[in-house]
């Protein structure tokens, strides 16, 4: 049967186009996704795209006609089908348009159109699939009403917004879309990858004033001085373990691990901020800062906390190999939840970095020094391997203290390795 | 949130940014481009004609390059000292609205205006963005299954003699203008990175994307394989 081929609306207040040109003729063989022509209105222009397979059997307005939304500008059927080519185009200018009275549905009480043609609907109607408009379908799937029982007052029978609003209501015995889930306290279980927690008016007015305090974001640092003697002490033993053959666990990968895994502890500090709204993560991706010649990326480890050590350090490596020859996919340097900049090779005691944005932390780590510290209360002292670890905060997004008992835990977890097994 | 790639290209000859642009609109309908791309570049002088151009309104056609292209509006100029913007989004993930996108275009480089001192407006039913009466950045836009093509372009250090050529837009009598002319103070360089840089950050506000930045290598990587 033959398909239609309306004027869609390049907006939802359009209520006509200009089709400007053909670039499909009378005679050519279409496909579904093929352009057939071109409409304009203001400044842009829009394909008009074939939706069905088959051969422009007739073309019913000539290059340069404005015509309403939803009005029939040509017919692909089979070669050689008859389409009821006089009646559609008597429809002309009275023709309802449905786009625009689906999107304002106050449009309905304006003037009807003078004598409207009849649509010949039952000429070219399909009776297995339903035709309507896309925002009637997902409206339609939304409440769970079956199109097919739906009678569609849009051009051709199609069903479009009001028709799905009017429709009652699905019988118990219909499938019916799932509410949608409540935020559970045991939000790792969900399967969803996250929540979004609209801002309160408190945290609205947090924002605003701390944003223009400082900057765009309102930075603040908390630093941490954590004892990585028994961290060393596992590295060297799993390294031993591991031998020549497989690569080397480096206390960048045991910091990764263990960011990510007192991220899944402090989801408070696992956050986007988002102008209305902050957006807290159920899935852990470290960003790790590389430096690059002439800047920095951030390559992102995604779900580091369910990965093992040997994991995160090939993954690491690879990626800032690959980070550092450019070869990096934009989905591979973009998402990361929370992020980490180490400049301990560089002998740097305590540094601050800034804020990826959206991200709302990131961890600078110093070098891992040897110091004397006061042992068994103070009275005598011994040399312990040390490392400082910063913490950057957005204050729109973590307080300090929300900050602190992140930063507690991650000292937890590097003073105490085995920790991170439990 | 929404990620915008942006790609700062150089100078780029009108057919060879317009087969990239295509290009990558293709790749995003495909599926293949993940994310939002906006090309930033210059092109050498060159005169277009879009889907709704009279040719009485190109009036000295010697010696120049033109194109008919499948943009909206009418003729317009591209030359050295213009930023001329295609961003390539799939308009899906905001509004299918074209009036919203053409609306929101303006406003970013309403924006974009704003950071360098030069306050700026719409004019209702003339597309583009205006400062004192005057036209300073030129709109049209190309969709097909709502991802865009085709873009803007905003005279930063344009030789305005140039559009003596044409009718601009089509619009009778229309004054066209530059950053550098609204600008009291006026570093050439300066004016080109200060405006770089604003209109990026009014992309950033009026379609709440976070931008990226383009592994430089790679875009130019891309390119280079679509000249051969």
């Amino acid at each position: 049967m033959a398909t239609r081929v309306h004027m869609e609306a390049l907006s939802p207040t359009m209520e006509e186009g200009r089709l400007v040109k053909w670039t499909k003729h009378e005679g050519d063989a279409v496909k579904s996704g093929d352009t057939l022509a071109e409409v304009e209105t203001d400044k842009a222009v829009m394909e008009l795209v074939a939706r069905a397979d088959g051969q422009l059997l007739k073309v019913m307005v000539p290059e340069g006609t404005t015509v309403p939304v939803g009005n029939i500008v040509a017919w692909i059927g089979k070669p050689g089908e008859k389409v009821d080519g006089a009646g559609s185009q008597e429809s002309g200018a009275g023709a309802p348009k449905p786009a625009a009275a689906a999107a304002a549905p106050a449009a309905k009480a304006l003037a009807p159109a003078p004598a409207p043609a009849p649509v010949p609907v039952a000429a070219v109607s399909d009776a297995t699939r339903v035709k309507a408009s896309p925002l009637a379908k997902r409206i339609a799937k939304e409440a769970g009403v079956d199109l097919k029982l739906v009678q569609g007052s849009g051009p051709g029978g199609r069903v479009i917004k009001r028709d799905v609003e009017g429709a009652p209501a699905p019988s118990p015995a219909a499938p019916v879309a799932a509410p949608a889930p409540r935020p559970t306290p045991d939000a790792r279980r969900t399967g969803v990858p996250y929540e979004d927690v609209p801002l309160t008016q408190i945290r609205k007015t947090i924002a605003k004033r701390l944003a223009a305090s400082i900057g765009p974001i309102p930075h603040f640092f908390l630093t941490t001085e954590i004892d990585m003697e028994r961290a060393a002490e596992a590295r060297e033993a799993l390294n031993q373990q591991l031998g020549e053959a497989g690569g080397k666990i480096s206390f960048n990968d045991i910091i990764i691990k263990a960011v990510a895994l007192a991220l899944v502890q402090h989801r408070a500090c696992n956050a986007w901020f988002q102008e209305d709204h902050i957006r807290y993560w159920n899935e852990v991706h470290i960003g790790m800062a590389v430096a690059i010649e002439d800047g920095l990326i951030t390559p992102v480890i995604r779900n580091a906390d369910l990965k093992n050590l040997r994991e995160i350090g090939a993954e690491s490596r690879e990626l800032a190999g690959r980070a550092r020859t450019r070869r990096l996919k934009p989905e591979e340097y973009t998402g990361a939840t929370f992020s980490v900049s180490n400049l301990g090779m560089f002998d740097i005691d305590q540094f601050t970095a800034v804020i990826n944005p959206p991200e709302a932390g990131i961890v600078a780590i110093g070098s891992i020094v040897p110091k004397p510290v006061p042992e068994g209360g103070g009275d005598r002292l011994v040399v312990r391997r040390r490392l400082r670890v910063t913490m950057s905060c957005d204050h729109r997004v973590i307080d300090g203290a929300t900050g602190a008992a992140f930063l507690r835990t991650l000292k937890q977890m590097l003073e105490n390795p085995l920790a991170m097994l439990l | 949130m929404k990620v915008l790639e942006v790609i700062e290209a150089g100078t780029i000859p009108y057919a060879e940014a317009l087969d990239w642009q295509r290009q990558l609109a293709e790749d995003r309908i495909a599926g293949r481009l993940p994310h939002d791309v906006l090309l930033l570049l210059e092109h050498p002088p060159v005169v277009t004609l879009g889907r709704n151009s009279h040719v009485g309104n190109l009036l000295e056609p010697s010696g120049i390059e033109v194109f008919e292209v499948e943009r909206g509006g009418d003729v317009t100029f591209h030359g050295p000292g213009q930023l001329v913007g295609y961003p390539i989004l799939d308009l899906s993930a905001y509004k299918r609205d074209l009036h919203w996108y053409l609306r929101t275009l303006e406003q970013a480089l309403i924006a974009a205006l704003a950071v360098l001192d030069i306050p700026a407006e719409r004019n209702a039913g003339f597309t583009g963005v205006w400062t004192r009466g005057r036209k300073i950045a030129s709109i049209g836009i190309h969709v097909k299954q709502w991802v865009t093509w085709h873009g803007f372009a905003l005279n930063v250090t344009t030789d305005l003699a140039h559009f003596d050529r044409i009718v601009p837009c089509g619009i009778q009598g229309v004054e066209m203008t530059s950053v550098e002319r609204e600008t009291v103070k006026g570093k050439r360089e300066r004016l080109w990175d200060e405006s770089v840089g604003a209109v990026i950050a009014g992309f950033e506000n009026a379609f709440g994307v976070s931008v990226i930045p383009s592994p430089e290598g790679a875009a130019r990587q891309e390119h280079a394989s679509l000249r051969t």
